[in-house]
């Protein structure tokens, strides 16, 4: 029985080898298409604010408040200030110019003299609540505007975040100013307040000595918020455009192994090679789990290769590499369980179907919609209730739902065996009904 | 003599038909024979090939192919037999090589005794000197000569072939019919289907003509034409037999 299952192992991959247009689905297209959604889905991502977003920052005051909002800038952690452009600093209309092509999605001018003003303008604050009548003839200073452009594309969202971090940078800027300005004032008017009320009693010259004022206290925040993804393990970050695609996309090629293996028992029964297969001392069974390890076999190959892309070549494109996560064995078992419920998915549609036109029609319109509701195009989370609810259908999703498991919420063997289970009795209720019809079909004609 | 197959009163209705395909078809054929069963378009040919071959079952009746059980035991009376089907049932996109490998190993053959059966059924059918081109690349003859090898590539004792000259040229025929009466010489039992009549009338030493699944003539194909005076060959007793109206 084994060297039958050998003998069919090497005859389809021979046959799937000289099928060019069936490799071409198999290895080519899943290649493509993770790496076109995961640069497409990074763009999409730093769009939507999902990922570290560079901004352009173009400094035209020279004082340091300017500094002071590019360091409140980076504190927020989710964004990257670039200064520069191919080594020289860089002018609001070249910023423009830049946001305007999609190269970034953020610029911020600071516009000229607007520490001066800024410094100013606090100083009239201050001085005016403090001396009230002191300083209401002088002519309040104007602060020119803070500017900032936006890639149109980007969402408002995250728009929103974005001038609320600005925000967030020049109110700490704004108080730490007024803080200055108090500390140096209110000891004078404490000196002249006290000149004030012991004038009558002949002590004018009296020199009070006011402690200066400390507001380093104003840098420290009494209450922080500490933001932390609900993980099982040692990950920190929310899916990358690379984890949430090469398993999406490996999935979806997974399952498009079905064209050429359907074909291939199609083109089986209709030239007589199964009957004549049926007289020859050898089960169905046999014949069927050879042609099932061939195409697994090529499955896991076809895994590696979107690995190994995701892995090394997207990060030279520009992407995060791929993070796996610690768990090999689990991401061996669910890869094997999702090209079991593959392979028998291609067994199935080459039962039920008469022909190869056929059979390469509705093969790949179920798996695009099974992808399309499983999570694979559009994440379940922005779907509307009900198709989340479909999605649960999609044997993709349960793969899927696997994997992002493994690689982004640190899950092990234990945590993916719900989906294991589900592809693998999904594999063997798709195998029954083929062989209860394809075998009493060619047993009782 | 040893009965190469012996079979009673199978009976075979398809699924959706209301008419039996075969009513109850007995046959007997001795070993080393090559037996022709013969019979207009929907007699019942391939169907009685189907299930004699152990491919499909009777609904009713007996199959003793060199005194096994072939309803019973399939897997044992498989290893005696070898089918060459009307279809040219090959992998079109692999060699005739790689086919007769492939087959050859679902038979059970390995090694020496593989290679040996590859090249001694090359030789045959006269295929010996393009073992490596790919089954599409053959013209209609050498697909059949292809098929053929494939069927006797384990030696079987019980060679079925459903007609296995339909739609060639008359040299690949004439290799065809001179390979099969070799088979003969060497002890093979070959049960034979044809539309062809003068290739039976030469080829076989018992015919059996069925129609609507019953058998309807039996015997040598001489002495059948002998029982009247009207009959010149066989292909008058066939018309005369099963009439002149067209079958589709």
């Amino acid at each position: 029985m084994l060297y039958q299952i050998y003998a069919t192992i090497i005859k389809e991959l021979l046959l799937l080898w000289r099928d060019r247009a069936g490799m071409l689905v198999l290895f080519v297209m899943p290649a493509v298409l993770v790496v076109v959604m995961s640069l497409v889905q990074e763009n999409i991502l730093i769009i939507m604010g999902e990922t570290s977003t560079k901004m352009l920052f173009v400094e035209l005051d020279g004082d340091p408040l300017g500094r002071t909002i590019e360091e409140k800038l980076i504190e927020s952690g989710s964004i990257e200030v670039v200064k520069e452009i191919d080594g020289r600093q860089i002018t609001e209309k070249e910023a423009l110019s830049a946001i305007l092509n999609g190269n970034f999605q953020f610029c911020v001018i600071i516009p000229k003299g607007f520490s001066k003003a800024v410094k100013a303008r606090t100083r009239q604050s201050v001085s005016r609540s403090l001396f009230n009548d002191s300083v209401t003839d002088e002519i309040e200073t104007s602060i020119p505007d803070l500017v900032v452009y936006f890639d149109p594309a980007v969402r408002g969202g995250f728009r929103s975040s974005v001038l609320n971090a600005l925000n967030q940078a020049t109110l700490g800027m704004e108080i730490k100013e007024k803080m200055k300005m108090f500390s140096e004032l209110v000891p004078k008017k404490i000196n002249q307040s006290v000149k004030e009320m012991l004038s009558p009693f002949g002590a004018e010259d009296l020199a009070v000595d006011v402690a200066e004022m400390q507001f380093k206290w104003n840098e420290k925040r009494l209450l922080e918020i500490s933001e932390n993804p609900a993980t099982s393990s040692i990950f920190e970050k929310t899916p990358s455009s690379v984890q949430q695609n090469v398993p999406a996309w490996a999935l979806f090629g997974m399952f498009f192994i079905v064209v050429p293996m359907a074909g291939a028992l199609i083109r089986e029964k209709q030239d007589g090679t199964l009957s004549r297969l049926m007289t020859m001392p050898v089960s169905y069974l046999t014949l069927i789990f050879g042609k099932v390890l061939a195409y697994i076999f090529v499955c896991l190959s076809q895994f590696a290769l979107i690995l190994i892309i995701g892995r090394y070549v997207l990060p030279m494109l520009g992407t995060p590499m791929l993070e796996m996560g610690t768990n090999p064995v689990a991401i061996f078992i669910i890869t094997l369980s999702a090209a079991l419920a593959a392979t028998g998915y291609g067994i199935l549609l080459g039962t039920f179907s008469s022909s190869f036109e056929q059979a390469s029609m509705f093969g790949p319109i179920s798996i695009v919609i099974a992808a399309a509701i499983g999570g694979i195009m559009v994440p379940v989370y922005a779907m509307p209730k009900m198709m989340k609810a479909l999605s649960m259908l999609s044997p993709l999703n349960w793969g899927h739902d696997a994997f992002l498991d493994i690689f982004i919420r640190g899950g092990d063997v234990r945590s993916i065996m719900p989906e294991a289970g589900s592809l693998f009795l999904l594999f063997l209720v798709m195998m029954l009904i083929s062989w209860f019809f394809l075998f009493r079909k060619i047993r009782t004609g | 003599m040893e009965k190469a197959l012996v079979c009673q009163n199978i009976v075979k209705t398809y699924r959706g038909s209301s008419e039996p395909s075969l009513d109850g078809l007995d046959l007997s054929i001795d070993e080393g024979m090559i037996f022709g069963l013969l019979g207009p378009n929907g007699a019942g040919k391939t169907t009685s090939i189907s299930i004699l071959s152990t491919l499909m079952k009777p609904d009713r009746g007996q199959i003793k192919i060199y005194g096994i059980d072939a309803l019973k035991h399939p897997d044992q009376a498989r290893r005696l037999i070898g089918l060459v089907p009307q279809d040219i049932a090959l992998y079109p996109n692999l060699t005739v090589k790689e086919n007769l490998r492939y087959f050859g190993r679902i038979h059970g053959l390995k090694g020496k005794k593989l290679n040996q059966g590859i090249q001694k059924s090359l030789d045959l059918v006269g295929l010996s000197d393009c073992p490596d081109r790919k089954i599409n690349t053959y013209s209609g003859g050498m697909k059949r000569r292809a098929n053929l090898a494939v069927g006797i590539l384990h030696e079987p004792r019980l060679l079925f072939l459903d007609e296995p000259t339909v739609g060639i040229d008359t040299q690949s025929r004439n290799m065809i019919l001179e390979k099969l009466v070799d088979l003969k010489n060497k002890g093979t039992t070959i049960i034979y289907t044809t539309h062809y009549m003068e290739e039976a009338q030469k080829l076989c030493a018992f015919i059996e003509i069925i129609d609507e699944g019953k058998m309807i003539a039996q015997g040598a194909p001489l002495d059948l034409i002998n029982q009247s005076e009207e009959y010149s060959d066989l292909n008058d007793l066939f018309l005369s037999l099963t009439g002149k109206s067209l079958r589709d």
